[in-house]
């Protein structure tokens, strides 16, 4: 069901262990997840089963700075823990010092996302999404090179040959390989934990305030309609889970910007109209989850957002005026815009719930959570204890 | 790719502002319209009519709500249903709507359950609790539909409208 109904889930009894382990019977999957029962179970690619095995492989490759062509970051470079994976900046930097035109995507429940990156309809696998940051040049992110002479110096590391062994039976170091583990380090990053889950799912009243309650009913008034973008257990239209079929998101135009000219989205970036070049798609970009939104700003793709009451400013206005410079236009104008960005006044107090209730989506337990934390940092596991290891 | 594009401001739509999120909650449902007894029922007095319970699939799980049939509450208020639901009464429909002014319309016929099975209740709980406050204290459940658009929440009012008399 759409909408507020995915949210209804809630009445489930929900109970999530600090380390799951499910049942002998269960599939492996399920044990290699922090997956509450009350969350549907993301896909997995067949070609790429999910094993603790791999998850911690792909944990080590994760944080590596080998990663890079001149050493100097790693995926976690741009997302990082604290920021529930995001950078914390408005836009990235890569390994050269060049800056994105968006800013890093949260990771978090990204298993559950049926599209990737901000505005690319043709995106679904994250075995195909890594090799974005890992080999593009426009911009450079990680900059490593297509003969792929960056896998010696991984080979260099001892520790990987137990971990590629454990996660695939030989100690070979292929790109293959590589990006099917850190894949499964992504997939296995799953956001459960926050007060509000505590809420719905655990039936617990006192976890969440009165505030954050009100601010719920403004999030799904028909007046506010955030849930028509950000709905479901991901707060996220576009959402995939077992067995619901995947769901194509409407990748909205928030009416952000209304440039004059060739294009209303600054040409940098215009959004899913990139890859599509239909003139409908400027503009357009994926709903992200909100789930621990909070730890997450700036907002929106380019990181011009810097608050969650300007986020609000953005929406109320039902879209954002920019008075002056090269991005001057009437947002709320933009031919593109959605449907669902039609405006809306709040009091003082409802805004303040509403920004309540957004808060509630942090999970504090993920965002120090050692299993998603840089392993280098840490003394290194015997091989016993991480083939074992339930995640 | 430096293409010109014509993507001009005349096709802008321009929704008015929505000023009023959420009004005070009236806590009841009224059933009324062109029926012969309106009816203003608080939670307690639904949970002592008949349930019904109904199994959905919500992201991927099911979730088991239970509460009244729509043809139940319209047969209590006295709309045309059971024998009396044919000739110019099956034109009738119901408007249902919610605290926040959302509402959707539901064919008389689709409501009753000598003409159909698709069992749409007026639910007061979820998997055995009450709904959260952004749902309840009712909420419309279509087990038929396959989107929820119609599954209004903050359910305070079902009005029957008659077409032809």
């Amino acid at each position: 069901m759409k909408f507020t109904g995915s949210l209804c889930v809630a009445a489930m009894l929900f109970a999530l262990p600090a380390v799951f382990v499910a049942a002998a019977d269960t599939p492996a999957r399920f044990r290699t997840w922090k997956v509450p029962a009350t969350f549907p179970l993301p896909p997995v690619p067949a070609d790429n089963p999910l094993t603790g095995s791999k998850v911690e492989l792909g944990r080590y490759l994760f944080y590596d700075t080998r990663l890079s062509g001149n050493g100097t970051q790693a995926c976690a470079t741009c997302h990082q823990q604290q920021h529930a994976f995001t950078d914390a900046r408005a836009v990235g930097i890569g390994s050269t010092g060049e800056p994105h035109t968006r800013g890093p995507m949260s990771l978090v429940n990204v298993a559950y996302t049926s599209f990737l990156t901000w505005a690319d309809p043709t995106m679904t696998r994250l075995e195909d999404q890594a090799l974005v940051p890992m080999y593009g040049d426009h911009p450079v992110e990680l900059g490593l090179d297509n003969a792929d002479s960056w896998l010696s110096r991984l080979a260099a590391e001892p520790r990987y040959a137990r971990l590629f062994t454990e996660a695939y039976g030989t100690p070979d170091l292929t790109r293959e390989r590589v990006v099917k583990a850190l894949a499964s380090f992504e997939r296995s990053i799953v956001s459960a934990r926050s007060p509000f889950d505590r809420y719905h799912f655990d039936r617990d009243d006192q976890a969440v305030s009165a505030a954050a309650k009100r601010g719920e009913v403004l999030f799904h008034s028909r007046a506010l309609s955030c849930f028509q973008c950000h709905g479901g257990v991901n707060f996220s239209s576009a959402m995939t889970g077992e067995p619901r079929p995947r769901m194509e998101p409407e990748f909205p135009n928030t009416g952000l910007y209304n440039l004059t000219g060739a294009l209303s989205y600054p040409p940098e970036d215009a959004g899913v109209y990139r890859i599509t070049h239909n003139p409908r798609d400027v503009g357009r970009f994926k709903p992200p989850t909100l789930r621990n939104v909070a730890v997450t700003a700036p907002y929106m793709h380019d990181g011009s957002v810097a608050t969650l009451d300007e986020v609000l400013d953005h929406y109320a206005a039902g879209g954002r005026t920019i008075a002056y410079g090269p991005h001057a236009g009437v947002g709320h104008d933009n031919p593109n815009k959605s449907e669902a960005v039609h405006g809306f006044t709040l009091t003082t107090d409802q805004r303040a719930d509403v920004v309540e209730f957004l808060r509630s989506l942090t999970d504090e337990a993920l965002l120090t959570d050692p299993d998603f934390a840089n392993p280098w940092t840490a003394p290194a596991t015997t091989g016993a204890e991480s083939s074992g290891k339930a995640r | 790719m430096g293409t010109v594009l014509l993507v001009g401001g005349a096709l802008s739509v321009h929704a008015q502002p929505r000023s009023t999120p959420t009004g005070p909650r009236t806590g009841t449902l009224v059933v009324a319209g062109e029926v012969d007894k309106a009816l203003t029922l608080t939670p307690d007095q639904l949970k002592m009519l008949p349930r019904t319970a109904v199994t959905i699939e919500e992201d991927g799980r099911p979730v088991k709500y239970e509460g009244v049939l729509m043809g139940e509450l319209l047969k209590m208020a006295g709309a045309p249903v059971g024998p009396n639901l044919r000739g110019n009464a099956v034109s009738s429909y119901v408007v249902a709507t919610g605290n926040d002014g959302y509402s959707a319309v539901f064919s008389i016929a689709e409501l009753d359950p000598v003409f159909t099975r698709s069992q749409i209740i007026v639910a007061d709980t979820a998997d055995g609790k009450p709904l959260f406050d952004y749902q309840g204290p009712f909420r419309i459940i279509a087990p038929q539909d396959t989107r929820a658009a119609r599954s209004v929440r903050m359910l305070e009012k079902i009005e029957l409208v008659r077409v032809k008399k």
